[in-house]
């Protein structure tokens, strides 16, 4: 009963969490470009006041645009219950592992992309085509880097994973682990629309992927789907955090160890979004052809992760 | 003690590999001389840990070799090369770079697979690596054919001969240093000459694109 | 005094003189074939210790066998023919002083390179050495510089440097291979410890370090399909350097193929060494022959035919003991005959200003001495009797059928036929016909010509008799390699 209790509240908090790491995120990278810039909580701001405001569609849209923010709310939120935030093992693990997780986060992709399709504006199609060609090479890789780790698990549940980097810590350091995390780094910055994908300040045409999808959306939608946008960074943030780096996860559901959990995975968040404000500082956005072989790059580094921990046991 | 020393030496190869793997995804010579720089670093780095935990104090003669030649001298030299030759960057190898990187990933593969006997052979704690360095033999093969400019297939000429220096190491501590030390003198030699044609084939074509070499056929 | 010291010392010697001698005199040349004469005097006395039953050996380094003594021999012998007809001796032979010095440094380089390598025990040092004649031969082939022949020391030079380092991977892979089953030694590559340890060696990964020595050696040896580099190199670069190389660079590196075939058959089987070394020489033998017909340049010519050759002499080592033999004796055949070829090929060239074959005609009327020795060595290098290929050939051909294999026979005899009369047609054309304007008739020197002949002579006595002494000596061979 407790592990469900504690299993439903670490899945609220990271619901919770998540515009705060954007906005975390954003302020960095004000304060690295020696701006002011608006404070870390600026996203719940935003999110109020879209909640507040009137939805305006097009009259070209169908049902699909009205229902797709919700879609996609509802995969990423049903991913970052997945996802483990703060103890290992836990009772949802029965419920999903590592291809469920994959899958619902493509489930958002795709309608997201249906519905920048739907109104049939310019930019929604181009946007919606970029989308795909980038998750296309991406979702693989995703896929790749984490069986990587399943295969020295023994096992794609993703609890099970980080039980066994737990308990044998010298294989933290080995080169599949280390290619994966290279791979899912790079999937990471893809998928959330980061340099040097997406730019996601950006409203340039020339530049844009998930802003031009998401343009049309108004009111409580936009807010569903930037609320989408921040979950998907926070599960992303949590794999990479929790699978590779795993110290600190409760394996009791002790209230000592879930205090040192929750401080881990803050610090680990913390320490992620300074690694991508930098990153994103010092690099300049790719050029749309170039984005395919970046994410060819992340798929081979994805390749060798599983070849050397497939074939070199 | 033992799975240390194979885990540093397992992860130092992968390194190696993947400065290897640099060269089908960047562009520009300078940036492939710098991946041949460090992963000739790597690889003095490799020497050095065998020696150390092998007990084997050639190496360490070896890994001095490999920093001074290779570290230093070869990416110096050609850097000069470069700086005359800068107007030519690698624009269009004869296999587009995404398809090069799929390619290289199943040149790993073939060499995991190649290698199955000599690993199983092997007692050294080492053995792990071997395909790592086979792979890099054959991915470096690739680069030399697939790319259009002298310079470049200098470079993956180069990583070859670290791919098969690292097959070496990882193989059996090193060969007998005296026919070390000529295979060295070889390299260097040979780099030499290489660089000689390079500006040789300047003079004469105005350009180091090897496509332009093609007054000989059939 | 050691018999290697004879052999080896004086192509170094003539290197450094000329070296030191700034500007190039001609007395340097005729001191360096003086030498040469030297080192080849050496090579026949080491023949006859050999044939004595005695193996020279000097220290743990160099060893002489029956193998390394017929290969220096022939090393020697065209490396002589190339001291005393290549540039800086002749009065007119179209190459400037600073050329004349290039080449007589690093032919000589050349020279002591490839006899190292044979006369080397250690497969380490004979890589070494092999990937050293890369260099050296390749600085000279562009000595008149133009975009083809730059173009060909480039093509030669990477493809060679990439071939011998991936022979160079199968050397390590062969050396792990011992080094896992025996323990470190600082003999461990030294080719009769191999030898000797080569029954206990594991045979799968020996197969692996077969396979990348074969694909590295045969690419020195212009085995297909690594012999892209071939035509163009052979046929662009100076007369008396492509006599070294298609006479005998090609069977340095066949020699280093069969050093490592004699210690992989113990360990992997005959058969599977063997179809392997076949598999290769069909194919160069096939690519040979068929490009013969379509060639326009009469050194692309040659070059093609020594791909033709090389093919057979390594169909030749796949077929047991007497094929060896037949292979050994093809092999010394070709060098004799190849070198020939290609200076006369170089004194055609001298006259007629041209390398197609187009362009040259009426050869007999122009210069009848070159001409005939032309014909007959055109002749001899496609198997036509009384000349020395015939006999090799037809021994293979015996060996073949003895090894219970007629359809790789027919195959060869099938190949061989095409590449006759592809040779013939062109040969036709160059002897005969009008004079071409611009080309003076007349034999210019003549003296150049006696070695030459006596090379003729020699094919010509190989070709009615295998005299004792080879013969002796070619079974010994065969007995190293297939015992």
């Amino acid at each position: 009963m407790l592990a469900w209790t504690v299993d439903a509240a670490q899945g609220l908090a990271a619901l919770l969490l998540a515009p705060g790491v954007v906005g975390l995120v954003r302020w960095l990278k004000a304060r690295l470009q020696s701006r002011r810039g608006a404070p870390p909580w600026q996203p719940y701001r935003e999110l109020r006041k879209l909640f507040a405001k009137e939805v305006v569609v097009s009259t070209n849209a169908s049902w699909l645009f009205r229902l797709a923010p919700y879609v996609v709310f509802a995969s990423t939120t049903a991913a970052a219950f997945l996802v483990p935030f703060l103890v290992v093992p836990r009772p949802l693990d029965a419920v999903g592992d590592l291809l469920v997780l994959v899958y619902l986060l493509l489930l958002g992709t795709v309608f997201l992309a249906l519905a920048g399709l739907d109104p049939g504006s310019a930019f929604g199609g181009m946007g919606s085509s970029r989308e795909m060609t980038v998750a296309a090479l991406a979702e693989p890789t995703i896929a790749l880097a984490i069986f990587g780790l399943a295969l020295s698990a023994g096992s794609t549940n993703l609890g099970q994973i980080v039980a066994r980097t737990l308990a044998d810590p010298a294989s933290a350091l080995s080169p599949g682990h280390l290619l994966a995390f290279a791979a899912l780094f790079v999937v990471m910055l893809a998928e959330n629309g980061r340099l040097p994908v997406d730019n996601p300040a950006t409203h340039l045409e020339l530049t844009m992927i998930h802003e031009a999808m998401v343009l049309e959306y108004s009111g409580r939608y936009l807010a569903l789907v930037e609320w989408a946008a921040a979950l998907k960074l926070l599960v992303f943030f949590s794999l990479l955090g929790n699978l590779f780096v795993p110290w600190g996860v409760a394996v009791a559901l002790t209230p000592g160890a879930l205090a040192v959990a929750a401080g881990s995975i803050v610090a680990k968040f913390v320490v992620l979004a300074v690694g991508i404000a930098v990153f994103e500082t010092r690099v300049a956005k790719l050029r749309l052809f170039r984005v395919p072989e970046l994410l060819s790059a992340s798929f081979v580094l994805a390749l060798l992760a599983v070849t050397s921990s497939f074939l070199a046991r | 003690m033992e799975t240390v020393f194979a885990r540093l030496v397992v992860l130092e190869s992968s390194l190696a590999l993947l400065f290897g793997l640099g060269m089908l995804w960047r562009r520009g010579v300078p940036a492939y001389i710098s991946a041949f720089r460090w992963q000739s670093l790597v690889l003095a780095a490799v020497a050095a840990t065998v020696a150390h935990f092998g007990r084997d104090r050639e190496l360490y003669l070896v890994a001095a070799l490999l920093v001074v030649v290779k570290g230093v001298a070869i990416p110096w030299l050609l850097r000069g090369t470069e700086r005359r030759f800068a107007s030519e960057r690698e624009l269009a190898p004869y296999v587009n770079t995404a398809t090069s990187l799929v390619v290289a990933s199943l040149l790993v593969l073939f060499a995991y697979a190649i290698m199955r006997p000599v690993v199983a052979a092997s007692h050294l704690p080492t053995r792990t690596g071997l395909p790592l360095a086979m792979g890099l033999v054959l991915v470096s093969l690739f680069v030399v054919t697939s790319r259009k400019k002298a310079l470049t297939q200098v470079v993956g000429f180069l990583m070859l001969e670290n791919g098969i220096a690292l097959l070496a190491i990882l193989g059996a501590y090193g060969v007998p240093f005296i026919v070390e030390l000529g295979v060295f003198l070889d390299a260097l030699m040979g780099f030499l000459v290489m660089q000689i044609f390079v500006y040789r084939i300047h003079e004469t074509f105005d350009t180091i694109d090897v496509d332009q070499l093609d007054r000989l056929r059939h | 005094m050691s018999p290697f010291a004879l052999l080896l010392a004086p192509s170094l010697v003539s290197a450094l003189l000329a070296l030191v001698v700034r500007p190039y005199r001609r007395v340097v040349g005729w001191a360096n074939g003086v030498l040469s004469l030297l080192a080849f005097s050496a090579a026949i006395h080491l023949w006859a210790r050999v044939l004595a039953g005695d193996t020279p050996v000097a220290g743990d380094l160099l060893r002489a066998d029956a193998l390394s003594a017929l290969l220096a021999l022939c090393v020697s012998g065209v490396a002589a023919l190339a001291a005393w007809l290549g540039p800086g001796v002749g009065a007119d032979d179209g190459y400037d002083r600073g050329q004349a010095r290039t080449f007589r440094i690093f032919a000589n380089l050349f020279a002591f390179t490839m006899l190292f390598a044979v006369t080397t025990d250690n497969v380490g040092f004979m890589w070494v050495a092999i990937e050293a004649t890369t260099i050296t031969s390749a600085v000279l082939i562009p000595l008149h510089a133009s975009r083809a022949s730059v173009e060909a020391s480039w093509k030669y030079i990477l493809i060679g440097s990439v071939g011998i380092a991936l022979a160079f991977a199968g050397t390590v892979i062969a050396y792990f291979d011992f080094v896992a089953m025996a323990g470190r030694d600082h003999l461990s590559l030294n080719w009769t410890v191999l030898r000797d340890a080569a029954p206990a060696l594991d045979p799968q990964v020996m197969q692996l370090a077969f396979v990348f020595i074969l694909i590295g050696y045969g690419t020195k040896a212009g085995l297909a399909p690594m012999h892209t580099w071939l035509p163009d190199a052979h046929s662009e670069a100076p007369a008396a350097l492509s006599a070294m190389m298609s006479g005998v660079l090609l069977a340095v590196a066949l020699y280093a193929v069969v050093r490592w075939q004699a210690v992989a058959q113990v360990t992997i089987g005959r058969g599977l060494a063997e179809g392997f070394v076949a598999m290769l020489g069909l194919l160069s033998l096939a690519i040979g022959a068929l490009s013969l017909w379509s060639q326009r340049n009469y050194k692309r010519l040659l070059a093609y035919s020594s791909i033709e050759h090389t093919g057979l002499v390594c169909v030749g080592l796949a077929l047991g003991p007497l094929g060896v033999f037949a292979a050994m004796l093809h092999l010394l055949n070709h060098s004799v005959a190849k070198s020939m070829m290609f200076l006369l090929a170089g004194r055609v060239l001298h006259r007629y200003r041209t390398a197609e074959i187009s362009g040259v005609s009426g050869l007999l009327r122009v210069m009848p001495w070159t001409g005939g020795l032309f014909a007959a060595g055109m002749l001899a290098v496609i198997g036509l009797p009384p000349f020395g290929m015939f006999v090799s050939e037809f021994a293979l051909v015996r060996a073949g059928f003895a090894a219970g294999r007629p359809v790789v026979i027919g195959l060869v005899l099938a190949l061989l036929a095409i590449g006759f009369v592809g040779v013939i047609a062109h040969l036709n054309r160059m002897l005969y016909g009008p004079v071409p304007a611009g080309v003076s008739v007349g034999e210019g020197s003549r003296w150049a010509l006696v070695p030459l002949a006596g090379c003729a002579a020699v094919l010509m006595v190989l070709g009615l008799t295998v005299p004792a002494p080879i013969e002796t000596l070619l079974v010994r061979i065969a007995e190293i390699v297939a015992p």
